[in-house]
């Protein structure tokens, strides 16, 4: 989604699995995959997880939606009827392995029903078994949407099969009101262990969903407080909750006993604690673990190292790490606006982008990669965007100015650019942005916007030419990244654009070749299908693409196994790691 | 004047300089005179003449601060400017005391009255606290104040403004000090107060002998307290001698200066109040030559620029050794009685009677 | 006395309904949509509606307002729907009275995130204020007595310096250096006195407790100087050498007793606002108090979180001035409450 940037958006980065390249650490000749430092990870010791300055905002399987989040749970106290195995092979790291199923799931009906049977040697924390009734109840939570807010629930709502009401939303209202209770029940089913989920459209990638997302994990019904529970954990992995989480101040995981190792092949649960904190600033967290001594040689985090430490990396050695982030900064010319509603007002845009002077702005290649398609390169089926891929990194002035001759908008044709400021470093992207297209013939004008920034930008009768976006994928798939930006159904409401802040409209021809790549059972040929979409949009310039972004981690030196792995979108990957006692 | 035995108070040639950032700023220069016991002396004067400067050294008040202090005050044969500041400090309050102008400002907002008259003679006699209060309610009672025994434990803004005065007369005599200094005791106090205090004062002063500096710029209590009047001017004496001298006869223009802006207490109704024109000079640069001169109407009477270039002495007139003046004027008797008098008692010139002072 | 500490007490209550409606409108004309916020990133317009609609966002200011104000009468339900209370009960939380709010990005009631940030933003005050208290009148009325001196050209130098800096600034000076680099002191956590005792709650408040003391030192140490130097010009301390006091009475029981006097009407009001959170202090060293809880709730547009914490900050501080009033009447017997 587009906040990536916005430290104060309750919205975030989202899984995605990608093809992180390691960049720092050691060998890549144990299981864990690369990107991984330190010595050999055993059982025992406390570690610590540094939260940072945003705060978990739920760990309520069925609300999350932030990728930390959503990777650490799973690693260490919810599981799924299937997972990604901890790997940084881009292949292996994005593929399901079973988890709490038996196998990885049963396609029928070209991908309109799903099947998977849970294994009956699995336990909650309490020591009940873990049933299919479980797994049911905490789909039928999606839809309480008056106290179960903030999760992904709306790709649940579109395939589900279940009718829609005149709200626009299911015409089941969740466990709690209990409206529509029996349209849900005929939707999804259990026979013995065994539960069928029904979708009005195929849904090849379901099994790649929900090991990304835990919207469709189990819950305990005979525990379920709604919106009380938003920090309440139910754990069914190997550590559990040592009395309450705290909101702003974190909380401590201990084993749990109720947890097999032996039905378990992902997670080696190696500390005896994982003592996750909030509320540290990045510089804090970062001179603790410049000095690594005291508990922060014990610690991992998910923050990022700052630019004004950036020069101490060394000091770290091999704990310092990097990888590409699963992220693309992009902008995107306004497709309401008299200027950007023609075509080859677009293309000298496009052509007068200078990427390089934004990267250079940003902080230069220790944090920004170009990028030359919306979908990040670890998307599988990604491919370099025909219509940006040969565009000169600084892009073509003179070119610009021959597309912009053609241009039907008065000349000097004056855009107004709307981006999300009030930071120095965004205010010297969006200059060296501004630069490029004026040297070309554009008269830009700089709008930067803060907390304003999206209200306004949504607005589809708001009065700017050029906006700036950012996404990252919620899956290991194209289908959650060019529909959610750029699928004008979706989007388009009339007083709102969604996502699709340039107002694009692709039309009967662009909404079919969606629909077809949504539809196409077999993923690599889905892929295709998509790649065909983006290489539309870049030819309509419906957006522009920027760069991704680069982490830089650090982590302690008694941290043992230490792995950015691909299957939790390079983050450090808590299945895994272990510390000196 | 003129007594055989040794004044209780003499002060020589005293001079008292303060250095500041933008120079040394003259507040008092060659200021000498004495005082006997039981007697009372007058220093009129506008503020920033000298006046309070000169009392608070004899207090010793100006210790500890960057004030240079020359010449001799001595009090009952001692010198009280080579005395150590422990041993000035156990002459204030006994020997020497001082009240104030504005006695809500000069008493201690947070204590009671009797705590503060209390303290005064507890410092100097060692005695408990409740002999020092039933002393406190003594002197309290001698000052006037009603059911002393009660009032005693009053804040002083319980107190009216004469009250307050008297507490501090209280406060001041309570250790029956030889020299009483009265800086402006009535300046804040009603006009029908102002005449009890005095009184008062009077009083308190024939009971315990005290001779009492009292500093004013009211001629109208100089008139009735003084035995003998100090006129100051910049920082120097001007004029000084018998109160009656001084007032009937006055030899400097800016003593007749002073005459003509005191309000006619007996509603004469012709009698024209009169301000000295002009601004006291400035005591970091005076002006050259007579100090008065830049405000004296008559300067010019004056034979060539003596008042411009040259500072008068403090000599005697023509009236005698003990009634000193430091001006250039070689006939002011005549100045004052065709001039001045007409302008501001017209009543008293006409008939020739010689003083408006005497009705003060 | 106590009239006054009622009348003064009603005109409090008053400012307080005040103050809450102007939270609430100021909340309500800012342009920024509640709702998506909570919503999440792949939110239609029909959950956008929907969410606000849970939250009570959808209504106008002044029903929230009027539930809000209900609330703490008389208590409330979130969420307050009659049928969820029927058919699942066990998702309605009770928020008793006085009930302050219920804050959904915290999962919390107002009243219990005070509860839990509270202690830690007193044990902050109380520790620097003890720190700037000591320190800052010491060390001011030194200056003031040695006035002139290389000493109190010496203090008011450094607590200009000290003033100037910002409290961030110095407390990352301190965290970097005395905390991580030189290893002095732990790297602060808040411990309580339940937790750790009271030597381990004293340590985890030395760094930021004094980083919050050194801002405030600095402009006591000045502000106390002033008022000595001024104090030591009125008209009864020349009284107080004219009766022949010993210079040190002169000082202690007539210059200071004054100068201390308005001392304590400050240090009474920064005692109260700074109960309500150290914000900068509590962010640096990443203390769980009222002030990194406000500066959260802001971030997040967490309205009843705002509210709660704008009411209890306005509510010390009306405290404090009627204890500063009553404290004034003690100290100085001019002063007559009424």
């Amino acid at each position: 989604m587009a906040f990536t940037k916005k430290p104060l958006a309750a919205i975030a980065a989202t899984a995605l699995a990608a093809t992180l390249a390691a960049c720092g650490g050691g060998s890549s000749d144990d299981d864990n995959g690369g990107g991984s430092s330190g010595g050999k990870a055993e059982k025992g010791g406390n570690a610590i997880f540094l939260v940072g300055v945003r705060n978990v905002e739920h760990w309520d399987p069925q609300r999350m939606y932030i990728g930390r989040d959503l990777n650490n749970s799973g690693r260490l106290f919810y599981r799924s009827l299937v997972a990604l195995p901890a790997s940084n092979d881009p292949e292996e790291g994005t593929t399901p392995i079973p988890d709490l199923a038996t196998d990885t799931g049963t396609m029928e009906d070209a991908g309109k029903t799903w099947k998977f049977t849970v294994r009956d040697d699995v336990k909650w924390e309490d020591g009940q078994p873990i049933t299919c009734e479980d797994f049911k109840y905490g789909a039928s939570r999606n839809f309480a949407t008056d106290v179960i807010i903030g999760g992904p629930a709306n790709y649940l709502f579109t395939y589900l099969d279940i009718p829609t009401g005149d709200d626009e939303l299911p015409a089941y209202k969740g466990p709690y009101s209990k409206k529509g209770q029996e349209l849900f029940d005929k939707a999804v089913t259990c026979e013995g262990q065994t539960i069928t989920y029904r979708f009005k459209k195929p849904w090849p990638d379901f099994p790649l969903s929900i090991a990304q997302l835990r919207y469709m994990d189990p819950y305990r019904a005979d525990l379920d407080k709604g919106d009380a529970n938003n920090f309440a954990i139910i754990s069914n992995g190997p550590y559990k909750l040592d009395g309450t989480w705290k909101e702003g101040t974190g909380g401590k995981f201990v084993r749990n006993e109720n947890w097999d190792e032996s039905t378990d092949p992902i997670r080696k649960a190696y500390p005896d604690t994982w003592d996750f904190r909030e509320g540290d600033t990045d510089e804090a967290i970062y001179e603790q673990l410049l000095a690594d001594s005291g508990d922060a040689q014990y610690t991992v985090t998910e923050r990022r190292l700052p630019p004004s430490l950036f020069g101490r990396k060394d000091e770290a050695g091999d704990r310092y790490t990097q990888v590409e982030s699963p992220y693309v900064d992009y902008v995107l010319p306004n497709f309401n606006s008299p200027v950007f509603k023609d075509a080859n007002c677009r293309e000298a845009l496009k052509l007068a982008t200078d990427r390089a002077a934004w990267i250079k702005a940003g902080g230069g290649p220790e944090y920004f990669k170009i990028a030359d398609s919306v979908v990040n390169p670890g998307v599988p089926g990604y491919k370099p965007n025909p219509a940006f891929a040969d565009l000169p990194e600084s892009g073509d002035p003179e070119a610009a100015k021959a597309a912009l001759d053609k241009c039907a908008a008065p000349k000097p044709v004056k855009i107004k650019f709307t981006y999300s400021g009030g930071t120095p470093t965004s205010d010297k992207q969006a200059s060296a942005l501004k630069e490029g297209w004026d040297k070309a013939g554009f008269q830009t004008e700089l709008d930067p916007l803060e907390d304003t920034y999206y209200s306004v930008i949504q607005k589809p009768d708001a009065d700017f030419d050029v906006t700036w976006g950012g996404w990252g994928a919620d899956w290991a798939s194209i289908g959650t990244v060019i529909p959610p930006l750029f699928d004008s159904r979706i989007n388009l409401t009339g007083d709102s654009n969604g996502n699709d802040y340039g107002n694009y409209k692709g039309g009967p021809e662009v909404n079919k070749m969606i629909d077809e790549a949504y539809a196409e059972p077999d993923l690599d040929a889905a892929a295709e299908k998509w790649a065909a979409v983006d290489a539309k949009l870049g030819e309509d310039v419906a957006y522009i693409p920027l760069e991704i972004t680069i982490f830089n981690f650090l982590h302690g030196g008694k941290v043992t196994g230490y792995a950015n792995n691909v299957s939790v979108n390079g983050y450090a990957d808590l299945a895994v790691i272990g510390v000196e006692k | 004047m003129g007594s055989a035995a040794a004044p209780l108070l003499s002060v020589r040639e005293l001079e008292v300089h303060f250095p500041t950032s933008d120079g040394l700023v003259k507040a008092v220069n060659g200021l000498t005179f004495d005082l006997e016991a039981g007697k009372t002396l007058g220093i009129v004067g506008e503020s920033g003449s000298g006046k309070s400067v000169s009392s608070m050294a004899i207090m010793g008040l100006h210790r500890g601060t960057n004030a240079k202090i020359s010449g001799e005050i001595v009090l009952d044969g001692v010198n009280l400017l080579d005395i150590s500041a422990e041993e000035m400090r156990k002459k204030r309050g006994r020997e020497v005391s001082m009240i104030f102008q504005d006695p809500l400002s000069a008493m201690h907002p947070y204590y009671t009255v009797g705590n503060q008259i209390a303290e005064a003679y507890r410092v100097h006699n060692d005695v408990s606290k409740k002999v020092a209060k039933q002393r406190a309610v003594e002197m309290l009672e001698r000052v006037g104040i009603p059911n002393p025994d009660k009032r005693v434990n009053d804040y002083p803004h319980q107190f009216s403004g004469g009250m307050r005065q008297r507490a501090m007369i209280a406060m001041g005599l309570i250790n029956d000090p030889n020299l009483l200094i009265a800086d402006e005791p009535t300046t804040a106090l009603d006009v029908t107060v102002q005449a009890q205090i005095l009184d008062l004062l009077q009083d308190l002063q024939r009971e315990f002998n005290s001779a009492v500096i009292i500093i004013t710029h009211d001629l109208g209590v100089v008139a009735e307290m003084a035995d003998d009047v100090l006129v100051m001017y910049a920082g120097r004496a001007v004029e000084h001698g018998p109160c009656k001298e001084i007032l009937t006869h006055p030899e400097m223009p800016y003593t007749w200066g002073l005459l003509s802006s005191v309000p006619d207490l007996t509603g004469d109704t012709e009698a024209r109040l009169i301000p000295i024109p002009g601004n006291p000079p400035s005591l970091l640069n005076p002006p050259p030559g007579c100090p008065f001169h830049p405000r004296c109407a008559h300067r010019d009477k004056v034979p060539g620029d003596l008042c411009r270039t040259e500072l008068p002495l403090l000599v005697p007139g023509q009236r005698g050794e003990t009634h000193t003046k430091r001006c250039h004027l070689p006939n002011p008797d005549a100045i004052y009685a065709t001039e001045v008098l007409p302008e501001i008692a017209p009543d008293l010139a006409a008939g020739a009677a010689p003083t408006r002072a005497e009705e003060l | 006395m106590l009239a006054y500490v009622i009348r003064r007490a009603v005109a409090g209550v008053i400012m307080l309904i005040v103050m809450s409606i102007v939270t609430f409108a100021l909340f309500f004309a800012s342009p920024i949509d509640q709702a998506s916020f909570i919503c999440g990133k792949n939110c239609s317009p029909a959950q956008k509606q929907q969410t606000a609609a849970a939250m009570g966002y959808d209504d106008s200011f002044i029903n929230q307002w009027w539930d809000f104000a209900e609330g703490v009468v008389k208590g409330r339900d979130y969420p307050d729907d009659p049928k969820l209370r029927e058919t699942a009960p066990e998702t309605i939380v009770h928020c008793e009275a006085p009930c302050m709010g219920y804050s959904r990005e915290r999962g919390d009631t107002v009243t219990n995130l005070i509860k839990d940030t509270f202690p830690v933003s007193f044990s902050l005050a109380v520790a620097a204020f003890i720190l700037w208290i000591a320190g800052g009148v010491l060390l001011g009325v030194t200056a003031a007595l040695k006035k002139g001196s290389i000493i109190d050209r010496g203090l008011v130098g450094l607590s200009l310096i000290a003033y100037a800096f910002p409290t961030f600034f110095v407390g990352l000076i301190l965290y970097k250096f005395v905390a991580i680099k030189w290893g002095l002191a732990d790297i602060p956590r808040y411990t309580s006195i339940a937790d750790g005792g009271v030597g381990g709650w004293l340590s985890s408040l030395a760094l930021p407790a004094i980083t919050l003391a050194v801002f405030f030192m600095a402009g006591y140490v000045r502000m106390t100087r002033s008022y000595v130097i001024e104090s030591f010009q009125e008209d009864y301390v020349r009284t107080a050498r004219s009766k022949g006091l010993p210079e040190r009475t002169v000082t202690f029981k007539h210059a200071l007793r004054a100068a201390l006097t308005p001392i304590v009407t400050m240090a009474g009001l920064d005692f109260a606002g700074l109960m309500g959170g150290a914000i900068i202090t509590e962010s640096v060293f990443n203390y769980p108090g009222m002030g990194k809880l406000a500066v959260r709730a802001s971030q997040d547009f967490d309205l009843p979180t705002t509210v709660g914490l704008v009411i209890l900050l306005a509510a010390f501080v009306i405290a404090a001035n009627i204890i500063v009033d009553l404290l004034y009447a003690v100290i100085d017997p001019r002063v007559r409450l009424g």
